[in-house]
């Protein structure tokens, strides 16, 4: 009997289980006070972070920083006497999860001000809702997209261009003429095989290849298998953890055997916790915390970096991550914006537009034209060996 | 050219290796019971996070991971004895309803517990090998291995020990075999164990190379259905033989295609064979439909 069993069983089994796939729910953030917005009542700040899902590890310790950051604030009397109200919601790194959780906190919690998301198709998601609302929002990911030519958006990871710039300046000073790239599939990799075909131009480099993968992936012979076939000189792989790690380890494990670059994405543990020993070798442009302790004793950032990793450590008993400082900044220039402009949405728009913050991830100067207010300064060049970072390049 | 379809290849099988495994768990407790498992796939994230956080706590490596295959094995057995076993009538749909609720359930304790970031076992001891332009990672001698040292043991003690022969008695003539004295309950018992061995060692092989997360096993699950299905739901061989194909053909797709269609293909499949060809890849059609 029972074929026909197995025939009406399977199609639900398959409907639930992919209906499970995609509304796993979880809400790690805090909960929201309904108290209606009063000019004397708490300053709101909400946050959309990617705390489960493939953006976990930027997520995670970005929930941590602002947690953090918002409890000293308050310990200390908060802004003006008013209490900061801090409400983190998890997007499960999806871009709808971004999206209404962005609309939640402009609707029902009345926010002054949003932080978010930790990647870019996620904060790409929020911002038309931010924009048609008129709520000053600060991104912490790090695609250009996010914040170009928009009016009420910010972000305080360094841009991928500067990140390419610098990693083309080292490929051309090596005599590298020929890159391929194997980048993210999501917004955080969109537009980079653009950028290196056209940044590579002025330097005599040319694209040769270019593959995707998934943030999920857990297999990368086949991307690695093509890039081995290839005549490229150096690779460069974009992406985050701990896609990105996993990798790297398919690359030395699949002997492709020339120099690679990594972008940004990948300075914290995660990363070396996916690619274990694979990671020796990896070259990486990224923000100053991680080589905090290698950096000129007059260097203006080192002072606010070790501040922050020793509150951290303390708070939660590890090291922040670059992320962690992408948060850092976000809440720092919001929180300066507010002292000085007070919570009226286009006073603090304008105030942040003149921001000037010297951070983790760099010495901010916003202006009305960008946005992001981070040049190739804010960057440093890395190389990983047994764990940690060493600070090849200031 | 050559040098990167036999690249895939191995890559393909190594994958198609952990899809077997499930999908074997997947059959042992289907045939016996009737039952779709939809948390065969958190057995093996179960295993692979456990056995991570017990190597980083200190325990050595093959201690930590046989403590993990255990521990899911027994939660397996606890699973049927305080959920499966109680229900009166146990139909295929409430069957899903409720394994569905365990899966929910251990992904909500593997979060609590573990954190929402992926964890990976250390590599197993070994050395990657190159032949002929062919890497072939040490970990894929692991997973290829516990394919065929596990997974075909499992098929050896349903085909020719008593109490492989019992549990197949139970799944072809339920009536009979409890008549000449084997207890339902610990056919049972055993599917239920047998689905959370394989699920633990499909999940610690793996772990090292493509890590475990809390949410990881839901898609997991969900190629070793594909297999399963592959194999009509009663051969461990069709199911083993379709895990292996189902890997290449997804190796081959994101090689040759796209990344982005790798997940896609598995679906596909699923669907051509539930359309046209629900027996699977079993040849005679007078196997056992149970």
């Amino acid at each position: 009997m029972k074929k026909s069993r197995l025939r009406f069983i399977a199609p639900i089994a398959v409907v639930t289980a992919l209906a499970l796939a995609g509304c796993s729910t979880s809400n790690l953030g805090g909960t929201a006070d309904a108290d209606p917005a009063a000019e004397a009542g708490p300053i709101k700040i909400g946050a959309v972070l990617d705390v489960t899902g493939v953006g976990a590890s930027l997520g995670v310790p970005e929930q941590n920083t602002l947690t953090m950051l918002a409890k000293q604030l308050n310990a200390d009397g908060g802004i003006d006497g008013r209490d900061v109200e801090l409400t983190i919601i998890d997007n499960q790194s999806t871009e709808d999860g971004a999206a209404k959780a962005t609309s939640k906190l402009i609707e029902s919690d009345q926010v002054d001000l949003i932080i978010g998301a930790s990647r870019t198709g996620p904060s790409l998601a929020m911002r038309p809702i931010a924009e048609a609302a008129k709520i000053p929002m600060i991104s912490v990911a790090a695609n250009v997209a996010i914040v170009e030519g928009s009016e009420w958006v910010f972000k305080t990871a360094q841009n991928d261009v500067v990140v390419l710039e610098r990693i083309l300046d080292d490929a051309e000073a090596k005599g590298y003429t020929k890159l391929a790239l194997v980048r993210d599939a999501t917004g955080f990799g969109e537009g980079v095989a653009e950028y290196i075909t056209e940044l590579g131009a002025e330097r005599g480099i040319t694209l040769v290849m270019t593959e995707a993968f998934e943030p999920s992936a857990t297999d990368f012979t086949p991307q690695m298998t093509n890039v081995r076939g290839s005549d490229a000189d150096a690779v460069i792989i974009w992406g985050i953890n701990p896609s990105a790690g996993l990798a790297q380890k398919a690359y030395v494990q699949l002997s492709v055997n020339k120099p690679v670059y990594h972008s940004h994405g990948i300075s914290n543990q995660a990363f070396f916790d996916a690619a274990g020993e694979a990671a020796n070798g990896v070259v990486a442009p990224m923000g100053r915390l991680l080589v905090a302790d290698q950096l000129a004793a007059d260097n203006s950032q080192r002072e606010v970096i070790e501040q922050f990793k020793a509150d951290y450590n303390e708070a939660y008993g590890e090291q922040p991550s670059g992320f962690a400082g992408h948060a850092f900044d976000a809440w720092h220039i919001a929180v300066n914006a507010i002292e000085a402009a007070g919570t009226d949405a286009a006073a603090l728009r304008d105030e942040l537009e003149q921001a000037e913050f010297t951070g983790v991830s760099g010495v901010f100067a916003m202006t009305p034209e960008n946005h992001s207010g981070l040049d190739a300064s804010a960057l440093i060049l890395a190389e990983a060996e047994d764990g940690r970072w060493n600070l090849l390049k200031d | 050219m050559l040098t990167d379809f036999l690249q895939l290849t191995v890559a393909g099988l190594s994958q198609g290796s952990v899809y077997a495994l499930l999908a074997v768990g997947l059959i042992a407790v289907y045939t016996v019971r009737h039952v779709i498992n939809i948390a065969q796939g958190e057995f093996a994230m179960l295993a692979g996070l456990g056995s991570a956080w017990l190597v980083a706590a200190g325990m050595p490596l093959l201690l930590g991971v046989l403590v993990a295959i255990l521990t899911v094995t027994l939660v397996a057995i606890a699973m049927e004895r305080l959920i499966i076993a109680r229900v009166k009538k146990l139909t295929p749909l409430t069957s899903i309803i409720l394994t569905l609720g365990v899966s929910t359930l251990l992904q909500a304790i593997m979060l609590l517990a573990w954190g929402p970031e992926a964890k990976g076992v250390p590599l197993f001891p070994g050395t990657n090998v190159l032949i002929g332009g062919v890497s072939i990672r040490s970990q894929e001698f692991w997973m290829i291995g516990a394919l065929v040292i596990v997974g075909g043991g499992i098929v050896l003690f349903y085909e020719k020990s008593r109490w492989g022969k019992a549990l197949r008695a139970c799944a072809e003539q339920p009536v009979a075999a409890r008549i000449v004295g084997i207890s339902p309950v610990t056919a049972s018992i055993l599917a239920f164990a047998i689905a959370g061995f394989v699920g633990g060692v499909a999940g610690v092989v793996a772990s090292p190379i493509y890590l475990s997360l809390w949410s990881g096993g839901v898609l997991l699950g969900l190629k070793g259905f594909v297999a399963a299905v592959l194999g009509g739901f009663v051969s461990f061989r069709a199911a083993i033989v379709g895990a292996l194909l189902l890997g290449m053909i997804e190796a081959y797709v994101a090689g040759y295609v796209s990344s982005g269609l790798r997940d896609g293909a598995a679906f596909l499949i699923l669907i051509l064979v539930l359309v046209v060809r629900p027996q699977g890849l079993v040849l005679k059609p007078t196997a056992v439909r149970v």
